[in-house]
């Protein structure tokens, strides 16, 4: 079977300088793989560049056996790579409501409208949003707002999500709370998850294995469960 | 970035605010540069410029401590002075000068510079008092422990004087290209001639532009000179609101002189639009006549009959004019702040107001006036206007709302494009909203600059039809209680928009970014 991620000496440039690579990285079907390293190592970049929104300066990345980019050419785009972002810091959408930022991707994704309302209480089912459906992001807390970025990236049944920081700026409670639910979604939507973060300790209890990056390369991986 | 609508809204910009603007400097010759250097030439720029430095300093010296004031500190009435400081910049500065003229025997450049002054001093006013709100609290706070209210104020003055700057350049442009004041404060006294109605002289007597051309582009490459910085001035305050972890600072305690604070800016609001409205009431009352409430109604009320179609023209090509800018602001604005060569195109941009406004003018008309049937029938009619409003005041909500694009977090439109958003969807959707205060600024802001307009439009007939122009017609021929009345029709019809956004809207106008 084919892997989920294949990155093949893949570069990323901005102005002048080398933000990224050359990497190479494999990423099996379910894995949830976790990158950690300082600000500014990459990380981000990395999802970006895998998801379509940075141009590569050289390499490939395939995505589930598909080539989605080759070189700086972006041979599929960002919306049709079956991906889903979590962004850091949520970026939501701050004049839209709960209900009308996912019936707003819901719509992108090419659903009836008719099945906006289900899927919408589907989504918001799954990360534990119910009722909050005519909120503002303004209004949510910060638990809250993760967990509909949560679900707005999951509302296109992405095969594969990427996590930047997902769980920055939540106290410790909430952020075993919103560990258990990606679990929980990664379990039942059977996804493979790229999570970056600055903290080691981060969902350590989550990943199949840790890679750790600096100045824009892998310097260590490490295999964590059987 | 949606390429089809941007290349269109660029096709349009190009044609309305660039092209009349390489139509005047097609028409240059060599010849024409040598008067350049002539005494006469240089003694006219010498006036031009003097009046836009006075005139910015003035602006300077009411507008910042006006701006930090209603800003930043515990003054009483702070919240309602902060809005009614932006009414002297609404008036058309003609009216400032027909009021302070008639109750005051200053003349010459001393009344040109003060009424340019005090009708620019919000634009001062209003990026000092955004910058002021930009420091955050914790910086603040830090400082007023080891020092007190001097130390802040000593911490905050390097952070704030470049949107202080950034509004005196601004000044600055405004004073230089105003026809109206100087040409009317020489009719009452003493000749204080500037470029623009020496342009304006010269175009009535031989029609000849080349030489006009030549000698305006000193000032013009001026007015770049002090339009660029601020152009760079304004991003760095715009990008100053990107930090997502900013705390509002609380308000400054005065103690003792939060009264004579209030009573400062009270001064300022009375003599820069108080004062000339008071003034305009008398008049339409009656005036020396003596005054009465029946005869200011009946006054209003005739004016009004008279006027109507004037008014009418004004009110929806100034309107027509402003809600076409706003989706070319947002395509261009959009553009401008999100691709690569954007910045660099933003001298461009200001072109159409880097050029002396008269000269955009007969830009117009070198451009339009033509024997093609099409052209001639645009260049008669209420479109013609339309394109000269669009033309000299586009760049304003296109500065506005790149600024404002430049601190939407990018990321809400990938997280947009991510889910299969096309582009021109992103616009509409994402972008729009999260800049709607900008944009209905920008509005705001053509339509009163529209309003008031004459120095373009001062030499294109189809510019005849306007209010403005019948209100300056009108007052070199005859000062009545009909011009009064007639003037403060304008005013509310120029105020009218801004206050029922203060009224009914939930946000603050953004009208700088």
């Amino acid at each position: 079977m084919t892997r989920a991620i294949e990155l093949e000496s893949l570069t990323v440039r901005a102005g002048g300088r080398e933000l990224l690579g050359p990497l190479d990285l494999a990423v099996e079907r379910g894995e949830h793989v976790l990158v950690v390293g300082p600000s500014g190592s990459g990380k981000t970049t990395l999802l970006r560049a895998i998801c379509g929104l940075a141009r590569p300066h050289s390499g490939r990345v395939l995505l589930f056996g598909e080539r989605v980019s080759d070189g700086p050419r972006l041979l599929v785009p960002p919306a049709g790579r079956g991906v889903g972002m979590l962004f850091q810091g949520g970026a939501l959408w701050p004049h839209m409501s709960v209900r009308r930022t996912l019936e707003f991707v819901l719509a992108r994704a090419g659903t009836p409208r008719a099945e906006h309302r289900r899927r919408t209480g589907e989504l918001l089912e799954l990360v534990h949003l119910e009722g909050f459906e005519d909120r503002l992001p303004s209004t949510l807390s910060g638990g809250e707002a993760q967990r509909l970025a949560l679900a707005r990236a999951l509302a296109p049944h992405p095969r594969l999500l990427l996590l930047d920081e997902p769980l920055g700026p939540l106290d410790s409670e909430l952020r075993a709370s919103l560990l258990a639910r990606l679990a929980e979604v990664q379990r039942s939507l059977e996804l493979t998850v790229l999570h970056v973060t600055h903290d080691p300790g981060e969902a350590n209890s989550l990943a199949d294995r840790t890679l750790v990056m600096a100045e824009g390369a892998f310097v260590a991986g490490e295999e964590r469960k059987a | 970035m949606s390429r089809p609508l941007v290349i269109a809204a660029a096709a349009i910009f190009a044609l309305v605010c660039l092209a009349p603007v390489a139509v005047m400097a097609a028409r240059v010759g060599v010849g024409d540069f040598e008067g350049l250097l002539a005494g006469r030439t240089l003694d006219l720029l010498g006036r031009t410029v003097r009046l836009g430095l006075g005139a910015a300093a003035v602006a300077v010296v009411l507008g910042f401590p006006y701006g930090f004031l209603v800003a930043r500190t515990d003054m009483p009435l702070a919240g309602v002075l902060r809005p009614l400081g932006l009414v002297p910049f609404l008036l058309p500065p003609l009216f400032l000068a027909i009021t302070w003229t008639a109750v005051s025997d200053v003349r010459g450049a001393t009344a040109s510079v003060w009424v340019l002054g005090a009708n620019t001093f919000p634009l001062v006013a209003l990026f000092t008092a955004r910058a002021f709100e930009r420091i955050d609290a914790r910086r603040e706070e830090a400082a007023l422990l080891v020092g007190g209210l001097g130390a802040a104020l000593r911490m905050e003055l390097p952070l704030v004087l470049p949107g202080a700057a950034c509004g005196a350049c601004l000044a600055f442009v405004f004073a230089v290209n105003d026809f109206a004041v100087p040409d009317y404060v020489s009719s009452v006294g003493p000749k204080f001639n500037v470029y623009a109605d020496e342009v304006f002289a010269s175009w009535q007597g031989d029609g000849e532009a080349g030489r006009a051309v030549a000698t305006a582009l000193p000032l013009v490459l001026l007015t770049l000179a002090l339009l660029l910085p601020a152009l760079a001035l304004r991003r760095r305050g715009a990008l100053a609101t990107v930090d997502g972890d900013f705390r509002t600072p609380a308000p400054l305690a005065l103690g003792r002189l939060r009264w004579p604070a209030l009573v400062f800016c009270g001064l300022v609001l009375v003599l820069c639009a108080g004062l000339p409205l008071t003034r305009l009431a008398w008049e339409a009352g009656g005036g020396t006549r003596g005054w009465s409430v029946d005869g200011f109604r009946s006054a209003l009320s005739r004016t009004l009959d008279l006027e109507r179609t004037f008014l009418a023209n004004s009110l929806v090509t100034s309107a027509v004019a402003a809600s076409l800018c706003a989706p070319l602001a947002l395509v261009l604005g959009h553009a401008l702040e999100r691709s690569r060569r954007g910045r660099r195109l933003e001298v461009l941009a200001v072109l159409p107001i880097a050029v002396p406004a008269i000269l955009f003018g007969i830009g117009n008309i070198a451009l339009w006036n033509r024997d093609v049937a099409f052209m001639a029938a645009i260049y008669d009619g209420r479109a013609m206007i339309v394109l000269l409003f669009i033309g000299r005041f586009l760049v304003f909500p296109l500065l506005i709302t790149s600024g404002a694009v430049a601190s939407l977090d990018p990321r809400l439109e990938e997280a947009a494009e991510l889910a299969g958003a096309r582009p021109a969807t992103r616009l509409a959707r994402i972008v729009a909203p999260g800049v709607r205060p900008s944009l209905v600024g920008g509005w705001t802001l053509v339509f009163v600059l529209a309003m008031r307009e004459l120095d373009a439009a001062i030499l294109v007939p189809a510019a005849n039809g306007t209010v403005i122009f019948k209100a300056f017609n009108r007052i070199h021929f005859a000062r009545d209680d009909a011009v009064a009345a007639l003037c403060l029709l304008i005013v509310f019809f120029i105020v009218l928009p801004g206050l029922l956004w203060s009224l009914f809207g939930r946000r603050r106008l953004e009208v700088i970014a």
